[in-house]
């Protein structure tokens, strides 16, 4: 009878065990967009307005906290819709700085790994 | 396929009803309220085929009605009218077997649904296909269950299966279509041990629905949501997807200790699971959720059955249940395939349900009392959504049986309770929600957090012919719920048939 108990307790505690609802809790990332200029150009400094629209929930981030040429932010796993627009400082080949208006976007965009995830997007200038 | 059902009734009715038995002490061992300790020990069907003493029969004719003032739940509609005929049997082999068996079909109308386009709103929702117009539905429901148990020795060891077949449509735009089909299984046994039995099953069920909502006025075509709780919708895949199904089922384990003499302490242990994955039919079956139902519960109680048909009960249960929702994330598409590339925790729920009931019963009439306390807790993660309440509730429920003359029978029952809103607590992100979203869940949490006053009263009379193993019954009810926001809802119950 005691055999036919333990087996028993084996059985639901696998029973229970395997009813579990996989739970994925850890739902943010991180994002790091940079902004490039080719290589002849140098960006030092970005004033911009980056919009990340999730293509699934259409919720919309905002960010203009640019460290050098990049952008970070936390935000949900998922797939994004980035448009950049603003002014950056920029040293050219010729070895001038000027301040030129750009834009850029991404129709399409995958964070959905942890730690940190990179994504660099090339400038149009506007001027 | 409905003649096939109706054949099913016809024959279960005669090839039953002659051999079966009718009895007032059948009657009353079927219906009486003491039944309502053994509940959850019935899902056991070794312990089902050994329940009852008496065989008992019954072919219904019924309608129920339910109106409400004001829809208390929005998707589930301001009442509805389903009449529907059913014939239930519990039969003795022989001294060691039992066969029990149901057969139904139910057709009518649920009114004024909204924000709901999928059928088995309880079993699904948060994850429902959903619109704002919304309108009258028609149901349809074929049910069929047959159970058999024997025992051997000391052993007890039963079978059941239950299958439900239901659609549910609407005529008029936007014209919802939900087909269901849900299959369950279950397999126990039983060992007497010592003054003791002991319990165990095993449920398994298979749960499909498919569901679609059609526009024929092009004019007139409106966004259906794909719902994901506390007033969310999945964007993406809302507006114009519309083809969806439901793929699920679950398994519950059930444990049960009860005195074979109906004397001593008592007990069950229930653990169910089951899961519900949403799919959209247009995109190659993309899975767009995952509902995962997780419940526990549990009783412990006393029972005692004197010589003189004295009884009396005590009991405290307990109910957990956890709901969590998982939303798929689709990628980018390819010939109408999504790839998933994330799966998010996104909705979760917690339900309690404690309370402690007490029991009493002599000769002919029976009350029962109940108090206890529930509660919700419901969160959508980001953005952080929350909707809780809690309510203590009492009940008290009386039953009468009256013989007024020999060949009839009254079967009297009468129920009253109260459930008193202890805390309730709604946060939204308001801005960032529009209109009808934030009016429907002030509307959810208003009803959910309210007081309720539940009052009925049902009677049974059964008339019975001498030397014969038929008679004839009608039983008429009635229930008014009481809501504290000025509303109310009249449920009315009428049904006629033969015992046998």
């Amino acid at each position: 009878m005691k055999h036919h108990i333990l087996y028993f307790t084996l059985i639901v505690l696998v029973l229970t065990a395997a009813a579990c609802a996989p739970v994925e809790d850890d739902i943010f990332t991180t994002a790091r967009v940079t902004v490039a200029a080719g290589d002849e150009t140098v960006i030092t400094r970005v004033q911009a307005q980056a919009k990340l629209t999730n293509v699934n929930t259409r919720q919309v981030l905002s960010s203009a906290d640019f460290e050098g040429p990049s952008v970070t932010v936390e935000l949900l796993r998922g797939a994004y819709q980035i448009n950049i627009e603003g002014v950056v400082t920029c040293q050219q080949a010729d070895g001038q700085t000027r301040m030129r208006q750009f834009r850029c976007q991404s129709d399409y965009a995958e964070f959905v790994r942890d730690g940190v995830n990179d994504i660099t997007l090339n400038i149009i200038f506007l001027d | 396929m409905k003649r096939l059902y109706l054949f099913i009734i016809i024959f279960m009715t005669f090839k039953i009803g002659a051999t079966a038995s009718n009895a007032d002490s059948a009657l009353v061992e079927h219906t009486s309220i003491d039944q309502l300790t053994m509940l959850e020990a019935m899902r056991n069907p070794a312990l089902h085929g050994s329940g009852y003493r008496t065989p008992f029969s019954q072919l219904s004719l019924g309608i129920d009605l339910l109106r409400q003032s004001q829809a208390f739940v929005l998707e589930k509609g301001t009442g509805y009218t389903l009449p529907y005929i059913k014939v239930d049997t519990y039969h003795h082999l022989n001294d060691r077997s039992a066969v029990w068996g149901s057969a139904s079909y139910m057709t009518g109308k649920q009114h004024n649904v909204k924000w709901n386009s999928t059928s088995d709103y309880d079993l699904l929702e948060p994850y429902v296909l959903a619109d704002t117009a919304g309108g009258d539905t028609h149901r349809e429901r074929y049910a069929i269950s047959g159970g058999y148990a024997t025992h051997i020795a000391r052993w007890q060891l039963g079978a059941e299966m239950l299958v439900r077949a239901e659609q549910e449509y609407r005529d008029r735009d936007p014209r919802m279509r939900g087909i269901v089909t849900d299959l369950t299984m279950r397999l126990g046994g039983g060992y007497d041990c010592g003054n003791y039995r002991l319990g165990a099953a095993v449920e398994a069920n298979i749960y499909k629905q498919t569901n679609s909502v059609a526009f024929y006025r092009e004019e007139g075509v409106i966004p259906e949501y794909q719902m994901t709780g506390l007033g969310t919708e999945y964007s993406r895949f809302s507006g114009d997807k519309r083809s969806l199904y439901y793929d699920g089922g679950g398994l519950a384990l059930l444990l049960h200790l009860s005195p074979a003499d109906h004397n001593g302490i008592y007990g069950d242990i229930s653990l169910d699971e089951h899961r519900y994955h949403r799919k959209l039919a247009e995109f190659n079956s993309m899975p767009l959720t995952d509902l995962y139902d997780e419940h526990v519960g549990g009783t412990i109680g006393w029972k005692r059955q004197t010589a003189s048909n004295r009884k009396m009960a005590s009991w405290a249960h307990v109910d957990y249940t956890r709901r969590t929702g998982n939303e798929h994330v689709g990628g980018t598409s390819d010939a109408r395939y999504f790839p998933v590339i994330a799966c998010l925790t996104m909705y979760k729920q917690h339900l309690f349900d404690a309370h402690t009931g007490f029991l009493y019963g002599k000769g002919k009439w029976s009350a029962m009392l109940k108090a206890g306390y529930r509660s919700s807790n419901e969160k959508y993660v980001y953005p952080r959504r929350q909707m809780d309440f809690s309510h203590v509730y009492g009940g008290l429920l009386g039953q009468c049986f009256l013989r007024p003359s020999g060949k009839l029978l009254l079967t009297m029952d009468a129920h009253a309770s109260l459930y008193f809103k202890t805390d309730d607590k709604l946060s939204l992100p308001v801005a960032n929600m529009s209109t009808p979203f934030i009016q429907l869940m002030q509307h959810k949490h208003e009803y959910a957090s309210a007081n309720y006053t539940d009052l009925g009263a049902k009677v049974r009379a059964d008339l019975a012919w001498k030397q014969s193993r038929y008679g004839l019954f009608a039983e008429a009810g009635c229930s008014v719920t009481l809501c504290s926001t000025r509303e109310h809802a009249t449920l009315i119950h009428g049904s006629v048939g033969i015992t046998f």
